[in-house]
């Protein structure tokens, strides 16, 4: 269960009135800054710091904002956690659990935006279409894609490709995750660059108006390709593998991203990210991020693979505890269970 | 049966909101095993730095007298930076304890759970705190 969906379930939302996502606007006779070659100025460092859940827990409805209650809940729940990370003292009594400890993460701010999906209006990523569910039940002869709790360790593809270092996507990129929030842009005449520290991703986009590579070549991040609408950047970006995805489903060659980049107040950057993949949602989504400017963000180096022991720990672990005649299930709830015992419900 | 699950799962996040464990980048449970606790109190001998979580390595002495060295598994250098903690906050020699769990496959490898130094302080606390909702850089 992610921490986001763990937020989400904790909320108890109360009645409240409804209110429609409101586009993102420019500060009141705000002028967005142009670079020295007169484009507009996006760079800067953008942590994704806001936290706000994926998708929005069902009872809170078409309700796209939270109410100055339920985000007060959120932030007391923030200041519990923080206060807990920033104890002096490791209590003795307290069993350990096989978990790291809170402060290892970056739980971000609690923010009254109900959602980061904000259209649909229900604010849940639409349902997978039959060809994206087959899809995904495919992967792995038939056992669906790799995960962060695999139901086996035979092989490093049981892990999900975060797990293993290689990418979280170009979706999940952008977005707020455990830790390691930064995201930079830096712009030269005719390119923007973005680059996001989790997991060390960088995209160079060209602004020329050059096509798109050709459909034979697929990557992790796809091909972007930018220009502008006004002081809004527009990045279109297609030849997405179909390696990753978000929300289950997995991008087929179908898919067409397009995200749209607005510094609408000196420290204030609108994000919006349309995914259309007709082949695999049912509908287009939209997820709307809210980026704050904080220029003492350093951005360091997540070399992810240089000491990721836990591929070959867990493969040579798995190996041993078979030799104990123990099946190996990695699972927050049932750790470990005899080979030929079913998994306890 | 699963929607129970769900509301003793969400009662135990609001009671343990304070102490709640946090995920890694990848699971704990694949690497380590949760039948083999340990407590390991030793002198350290290193630390290295890396991706995606720092390792600290200490010499913990035997009941027999021999020694063995431990590496330990922390956070991630980024985070650990920005909550403060540099190179020169954990200096060779020093004591700390570990509680944790071994990794499966025998190594003398193991998850810092807890990790402290012997007067039961946390290493990797203090310093700015960027996740304090009332202050911090953000």
């Amino acid at each position: 269960m992610s921490r986001f969906l763990a937020l989400a379930l904790i909320a108890i939302p109360l009645a409240a009135q409804t209110a429609k996502p409101a586009a993102a606007k420019s500060a009141k006779g705000y002028t967005a800054p142009k670079t020295a070659w007169g484009d507009p100025d996006l760079q800067g460092q953008w942590p994704a710091t806001a936290n706000i859940p994926m998708q929005r827990p069902a009872n809170l409805g078409e309700r796209s904002t939270l109410t100055p209650e339920e985000l007060k809940q959120r932030q007391s729940q923030a200041a519990q956690a923080a206060e807990g990370d920033g104890e002096e003292f490791a209590s003795s009594e307290t069993a350990v659990s096989i978990n790291p400890p809170g402060y290892w993460v970056e739980r971000g701010k609690p923010h009254a935006q109900a959602s980061l999906v904000v259209d649909p209006p229900n604010g849940r990523i639409p349902p997978l279409t039959p060809e994206g569910q087959a899809y995904a039940k495919s992967l792995r002869n038939g056992l669906g894609p790799g995960s962060h709790f695999p139901e086996k360790v035979d092989t490093y593809e049981d892990f999900d490709f975060y797990s293993r270092c290689i990418t979280r996507g170009l979706v999940s990129s952008m977005l707020p995750t455990l830790y390691n929030f930064g995201n930079e842009i830096v712009q030269a005449p005719g390119v923007v660059v973005i680059r996001n520290e989790m997991i060390h991703e960088t995209r160079v986009i060209p602004l020329d108006g050059r096509p798109h590579v050709g459909k034979a070549l697929k990557t992790y991040i796809g091909d972007s390709r930018g220009h502008w609408e006004g002081d809004t950047l527009v990045v279109e970006t297609t030849n997405l593998n179909n390696k990753t995805g978000t929300g289950g489903g997995f991008f087929s060659d179908a898919a067409v991203l397009t995200e749209k980049f607005r510094r609408i107040a000196k420290d204030e950057l609108s994000y919006d990210l349309t995914v259309n993949d007709p082949k695999t949602w049912t509908k287009p989504f939209t997820i709307h991020m809210p980026y704050k400017e904080d220029p003492n963000y350093k951005i360091y180096e997540y070399a992810c693979h240089e000491g990721n022991y836990m591929m070959i720990d867990s493969l040579t672990g798995a190996r041993a505890l078979e030799k104990e005649g123990v099946q190996v299930k990695v699972d927050n709830n049932n750790f470990v269970r005899k080979a030929g015992e079913a998994p306890k419900k | 049966m699963k929607k129970t699950l769900w509301a003793v799962s969400i009662c135990a996040g609001l009671l343990l909101a304070a102490s709640a464990p946090a995920w890694a980048h990848h699971a704990f449970q694949a690497e380590f095993d949760q039948r083999k606790p340990v407590k390991l109190e030793g002198k350290v001998t290193d630390m290295e730095w890396i991706n995606p979580h720092a390792w600290i390595h200490i010499d913990v002495k035997n009941p027999d007298g021999t020694v063995t060295n431990w590496m330990v598994e922390c956070g991630s250098p980024n985070i650990m930076l920005r909550r403060g903690f540099t190179k020169r906050s954990l200096e060779v020699g020093s004591d700390i304890v570990v509680q944790g769990y071994q990794a499966k496959n025998g190594t003398m490898r193991a998850n810092g759970s807890s990790v402290t130094f012997s007067d039961g302080k946390k290493l990797f606390v203090g310093g700015s705190n960027p996740d304090d909702p009332n202050g911090g850089k953000q």
